[in-house]
Parts: structure tokens; sequence; C-alpha cells
């Protein structure tokens, strides 16, 4: 399974049009085949970074189905699509991503995906990118060892983070030592006390992950990003 | 077919060891399979941009192909001797592009492609990455089709388009054009870079003039292959 991750620049003057375009556009043509859905429609919340930027995240079912879609958004019935909606931002970057083996998300039903737009209450998550200086599978696995794991043995009501995936850039399509986290905040009075104070001593000390982490990298960049009220997934 | 193309950051206290990994390994095993190819291996000329930045174009015969090439690179056969590759190199940026329906270069028969690394005089390529201006990708598109393209095929050009390329769809940046430009005078190459540009290529109806309407900004790398890379 593969996982298409875009960053778009939306012209802020239009950007109802471009969540109406992938509401209305992306999702429905996808659903008409097994092989792809959008699963994430998410802003990067404004207060927090880089104005009107939208994070989407399109799931393919393998690399097959990747290249024929591809083929679709560059030649074919949905050329014409993507050609407009350019004309509704200023650009896109994006990065096709495969799950760690660790990754409590591996594969997603993709048919069982919502595609109707149904609506709900929106959900915010903390997608961290890291950049390692240790080698790449060292990161991945010491994000399972400090920070995973261990964070499994706190009480769900205790977490801040609901850690529902972690990726890695499928060779040749990006930068090659990155490693994504997607975790849903369950608790945003928490994040924001995560926001407004400082770190206590004893999460700075060793054997603590804020110490420990910086065997493996120290450069990071968190983001906040709020679904949608129609995202299939949230 | 797929274009792999990489720019690798390389350590330069290690560059020789890093051009060795991708002669005697990644060209090699990739042979022993049918899925893709080296296609060049070429060094940023020193002088005439970042050091020591090695750029590799790695052919895929389709998306399948290249997808059992991410996973073997992932957890399987070759996810060792990538991890020993980047103790080689600070990183590495790739973009996999699909060729424009006008490019020279659609498919490559990997037959033909050497995989033994017999040597060769380098040759220099300028390879050309542009961004057209919002909303004129296809415009720019087509202008460069039939415009520029056709204004290098005349009889011992200076500089001619091998290969014309846009990212594939989830790969970096949508609105972006690759051409890698072989060039095949270098005395004019000297001239090129030395000169100002004539008065008289720069006027209405011409290139540089024309495709103005389309895009103002580019980045052109002169690349040297290496004695040995599959294509030169």
């Amino acid at each position: 399974m593969l996982f298409i991750h875009e960053t778009h620049r939306v012209d802020g003057r239009h950007e109802d049009d471009f969540e109406a375009a992938y509401r209305e556009g992306w999702m429905p043509t996808l659903a008409k085949s097994d092989d792809a859905r959008l699963l994430w429609y998410a802003n990067h919340a404004h207060g927090s970074g880089w104005s009107y930027n939208v994070v989407t995240v399109t799931g393919v079912s393998d690399a097959t189905a990747w290249g024929k879609l591809g083929e679709r958004v560059l030649h074919g019935d949905l050329h014409e699509w993507a050609r407009q909606l350019d004309g509704l931002r200023h650009d896109v970057k994006g990065k096709i991503l495969v799950p760690v083996h660790w990754s409590p998300m591996q594969e997603i039903d993709l048919p069982g995906v919502p595609t109707d737009g149904v609506e709900h209450e929106t959900s915010l998550f903390m997608e961290d990118t890291g950049w390692p200086y240790s080698s790449l599978d060292d990161y991945i696995q010491c994000w399972y060892d400090i920070y995973y794991e261990p964070m499994q043995r706190v009480p769900a009501d205790m977490q801040l983070l609901d850690i529902q995936a972690c990726f890695q850039t499928a060779h040749g399509s990006y930068q090659r030592r990155e490693a994504i986290l997607w975790q849903k905040i369950r608790d945003h009075d928490r994040l924001v006390g995560l926001l407004s104070h400082d770190f206590p001593p004893e999460h700075r000390r060793p054997g603590s992950y804020m110490y420990d982490a910086l065997e493996f990298r120290d450069q990071w960049e968190s983001r906040l990003l709020r679904t949608s009220s129609w995202s299939p997934l949230y | 077919m797929l274009l792999m193309h990489e720019v690798h950051k390389v350590n330069g206290t290690k560059e020789d060891d890093f051009e060795a990994a991708y002669r005697d390994g990644w060209m090699p095993m990739l042979a022993a399979g049918d899925d893709a190819r080296l296609l060049w291996y070429t060094n940023h000329a020193h002088g005439s941009g970042m050091s020591y930045q090695v750029v590799t174009v790695t052919a895929a015969r389709d998306g399948a192909a290249w997808g059992r090439l991410v996973d073997r690179i992932r957890d399987g056969d070759l996810q060792t001797w990538m991890r020993d590759l980047d103790l080689l190199r600070h990183e590495v940026i790739g973009t996999l592009q699909v060729p424009l329906p006008w490019s020279p270069l659609q498919e490559v028969d990997f037959a033909a492609v050497p995989v033994d690394g017999r040597e060769h005089e380098p040759t220099m390529y300028m390879e050309d990455t542009m961004w057209p201006y919002e909303g004129k990708l296809d415009d720019y598109i087509e202008a460069c089709g039939k415009v520029y393209s056709r204004s290098l095929q005349y009889e011992n050009p200076f500089i001619a388009i091998e290969s014309a390329v846009q990212p594939a769809f989830g790969s970096q940046t949508r609105g972006e054009v690759t051409l890698m430009q072989r060039i095949h005078k270098l005395d004019q190459l000297g001239r090129l870079l030395g000169r100002d540009i004539d008065p008289a290529l720069r006027g209405p109806g011409t290139w540089m003039h024309d495709a103005l309407e389309v895009r103002d900004q580019w980045e052109s790398k002169l690349l040297r292959t290496s004695i040995w890379s599959p294509l030169f």
C-alpha cells in the first residue's frame, strides 16, 4: 500500500473552491474503482504555520495502481481536473510514503473508506517529520523503542497523542532520510499545555525520550493539521 | 517507463567509494533482473555549482517494477546496501519522472544498456529544470516541444535534447519540467557562458523572448558523465 502525501499552497482567494474540488471531484472520482481513495483532507491550522496550506493523503493499493492513477492525472480523464486545480493553488509538493515495519497502520480497506462527504467533528493531527543524522533504519527503530512502545503502556485517557501511523518515503520519490509520524491529538487542552510550557527537567534527562532521541536526530518539524468536516478519515 | 532521478550530496572524502558503489553495486544488481537499469551516472561539474553533487538516473520498466524496487530497498536484499550507501553521502533527493509526449526518450531497451562498466570518454550534459508560471505547465510543455525542441533539430547541433520529463504524480513539485541535453560542442559552451546573449537572439520571435510568456525561472546544471556511465 502506498500513501500519496501532498502539500498544497492554496490561493487564499480560492480556498473554498479548492476544497470543493477535492470533495466533489477527486473523492467521488476515485470512488469509482477500488484501488485508490482520498483518505485525509486537512488544513494546516492558521496560527501554527504556513497560511492556506492544505495537506491531502490519497491511498493506493500498490505501485501499479499509483502508476495508473498518475497516467490519468497527466494524460487521461483527470488531466483537466488537475489543470483546473492548478488555477486554485500556487503549487503542490508531493511524496509517496510507505508504512514503516512497526506502523500500526499498514493496510487500509480502501473500498470501506467513506466517499459520500458525510460530515463530522473536525479532528487535529500533529504530523512530525524528522530528519535523522543516524541511519534511517535506526531512527525508525528508535521511534518504536523509545517513543511508540512506551506510550502504549500509558492509559489512553492520559495520552496526548494517538500514534496512528509512521511512514518513510518510497525510495526515489522524495528525500530519502526522512520519516513521518501521523498522530491524532486526543486532548486539545493538553496540547495547549505542551505548547505553552517548557519541558520539565525530568523530561530532558537521560532515559527520557527528549534526551535519548538526540542520539538519532535533532531536526524535525511539527505541523498541526485540522481535518475538514468531511475528510474521509479523521 | 519511469525515471528515478536522484541528486546525491556526496561526502567529499568518500566520493570514490560512492562512485564504486554505483559501478560495482547498483548497476550490476539491477542488471540481474528485468525491472530497472542505471542509465546515467554524472558529476555536477566542480566550478559550476554545488560541490560533490552526483546525479544518477535509473529507469524502471513501470510502476510495478518501481514498487518492487522500493520493497527491496525498504526491507529486502537492497536494504543493507542502501544503508551503507547512506554512510557515503549526506542526503539524496529523488524525483520520479515520466517522459513528456514529445520526449525523444520514451522507452529504454534494457538489453541495450551496458552493465559491464565499459569505459569511454566523459561527456557533458546541460540539465535544465524549469518551473512554468502558475497555470502554464501544459502551455510550457507544448511550446517547449513545438518551438525549443525543434529549434535544436539541425545537423551537427551544439546541444541536443535526449530526454524531456516531468515529475510523476505525487513525486516532488508538480509544475516542473526537466530537459537532459547532451552538449556536442564544448567550444560553443565556452562562448555561451562567456558572452552576453546576442540581442538578435533575445527579440520577439526568439525562444528567449517568447518563452517568457510561460516561464522565467529555471536552473541549469552542467553534468559530466563518469567514464563508465551506461549512457553518455
